[in-house]
């Protein structure tokens, strides 16, 4: 076997990578609002007014914060906010989606937020779509949601299978900011699992109670449990969408190297968002998770910088289609 | 026929626009003023708001009184996960560090000095019930013209600490949250609502 051919040793790994950045984030959105609740806490001066359970929250968040900070109702501002848009050490970041459906609802451009999704876009255009696999605090639930259906399959329960046409979410971006401009309200913001997450979890850590936007968010996982494996990030979307035409001509791609494919179809099985590896077909809505580079069993995937996908190569080298024809 | 398709799109996103325009559409989405609530300090206007607010939920984090709420679907859809102040239960402190994280300009960037904030923060302006009030009931009692901020500036107190609500109050709720009154006898009138009529 040419050793050119051979995949770099650290692609395979990189989907642990993933699930390492993709828990980060998640424990960042649980952390971020409680942190707020103890700032909150420090600002009044009121540890002796504070109730036991209060009193337990406020020194756990000293313990883990004092290393790093002076003045906790100070310092904890540096990091605030969500993956919608949040506030880093005072560069504001946000959601490109967001910009979109404030742009929608306002019919103007307002340049300094604008301006804020600037490194996202940019991200986006090199890597794809890769929020989605790797940032995406909705993504975290959506795979663990389903290794769930995987092992209830296991004990006889059928998950859903159904397939719609992909494009559909292309068509609820568009609607979403349809309805924003009519309305004159972001409304994108409330079928955007994301954005979704980081204000449910700060609703319910520091004022008490989830909001309307949980109930849309179980009915997407049991969409995804019941109906169609991954369907909501697969069909419906819109920052999906929207990510998947900014990243259509993306550097940084998966290619197939055909000579170690022994066409096992382990790919197209992992693959999350029900895309063809094993026939070329990554298209712009390959979010560069890497999944298919870690389970396939000949290193047979890699990474390669280039606009355009592959054309389709034909069955792997490796494969019992191939070593037929080549009998003959 | 791709065209085609999408000049069916057109043509179905012009009906349901129409559609969306009526009347009985535009009283689900937009806020029936029903609960007197106040947006943060230095807000756009209420049809601005909505526009330009990406329901981020920051003003709340960053929030050092965690004065700021959101609605559910109380108030419309279009205020759905907006923020909102309600005086009477926590007031704003004028700390103006909602308007600093704000990524929209929904709430105006400004800095905490009383130019700033008289200038550009209207929130609403207090009203005080003088029959609920007990200054005006010949009781001496001055507990809003203590609490508000921008003393002297905003509220000025007459014989017997009878409050009198000057132009410059820029409707914090402090005086609101206050008042020893049941039910309160100094209320902030919103300014959205004010404008309404």
């Amino acid at each position: 076997m040419n050793k050119e051919l051979k995949s770099f040793f650290l692609w395979r790994h990189l989907n642990k990578m993933r699930w390492l950045v993709l828990s980060l984030v998640f424990m960042m959105l649980v952390f971020l609002p409680f942190a707020h609740v103890y700032q909150t806490y420090v600002a009044s001066f009121s540890y002796d007014l504070l109730n036991p359970s209060e009193k337990q929250l406020y020194d756990f968040m000293e313990m883990i914060t004092s290393p790093f900070i002076n003045d906790p109702a100070l310092d904890l501002d540096a990091i605030k906010g969500n993956t919608w848009s949040g506030n880093f050490f005072g560069y504001k970041i946000s959601d490109p989606l967001a910009v979109v459906g404030q742009i929608a609802a306002g019919l103007t451009i307002y340049w300094p937020f604008f301006l804020t999704a600037i490194i996202p876009i940019v991200l986006t255009i090199i890597f794809g779509r890769f929020f989605c696999g790797w940032i995406c605090p909705a993504t975290f639930l959506y795979e663990l949601n389903t290794i769930l259906s995987l092992s209830l399959q296991r004990i006889g329960i059928k998950a859903g299978k159904k397939r719609f046409d992909r494009r559909l979410k292309y068509a609820v971006l568009a609607i979403g900011l349809a309805i924003s401009a009519f309305t004159g309200a972001v409304l994108v913001s409330m079928i955007y699992p994301p954005a979704i997450i980081g204000r449910e979890i700060y609703f319910a850590t520091a004022l008490g109670g989830f909001g309307a936007g949980l109930l849309f968010f179980i009915l997407t996982i049991l969409f995804d449990l019941l109906v169609s494996r991954r369907g909501f990030c697969r069909y419906v979307c819109p920052g999906g969408a929207l990510y998947s035409m900014l990243g259509r001509f993306r550097l940084f791609r998966i290619k197939r190297i055909v000579e170690n494919c022994n066409d096992c179809a382990k790919c197209n099985a992992v693959c999350e968002f029900g895309l063809d590896p094993l026939r070329d077909k990554f298209g712009q809505e390959c979010n560069n998770c890497t999944a298919c580079i870690a389970v396939c069993p000949t290193d047979a995937l890699t990474f390669n910088i280039k606009i355009v996908d592959e054309e389709n190569q034909g069955p792997g080298h490796l494969g019992k289609a191939y070593l037929k024809n080549d009998n003959k | 026929m791709r065209r085609r398709h999408f000049i069916k799109d057109l043509i179905a996103g012009a009906v349901a626009s129409s559609v969306l325009n009526s009347a009985a559409v535009e009283a689900a989405f937009s806020p029936q003023t029903g609960q007197r609530y106040l947006r943060p300090p230095g807000s756009l206007p209420e049809k601005e708001f909505e526009e330009r607010c990406i329901r981020c939920g920051q003003c709340g984090e960053a929030c050092p009184n965690r004065c700021i709420e959101y609605f559910d679907l109380e108030n419309g859809v279009n205020s759905l996960n907006t923020p909102y102040i309600t005086p009477r239960s926590k007031a704003c402190i004028l700390c103006m560090k909602c308007g600093q994280v704000c990524p929209t300009g929904a709430i105006k960037p400004l800095q905490r000095t009383a130019e700033d904030i008289i200038g550009f923060v209207k929130m609403g302006k207090a009203r005080v019930e003088k029959s609920l009030c007990l200054s005006y009931q010949g009781k001496t009692c001055g507990v809003c013209y203590r609490a508000c901020p921008l003393q002297d500036v905003a509220i000025k107190v007459q014989l017997l600490e009878q409050p009198v609500v000057l132009d410059a109050c820029v409707g914090c709720g402090l005086c609101e949250r206050s008042c020893i009154q049941l039910p309160q006898a100094i209320k902030i009138v919103p300014d959205h609502i004010r404008a309404v009529g």
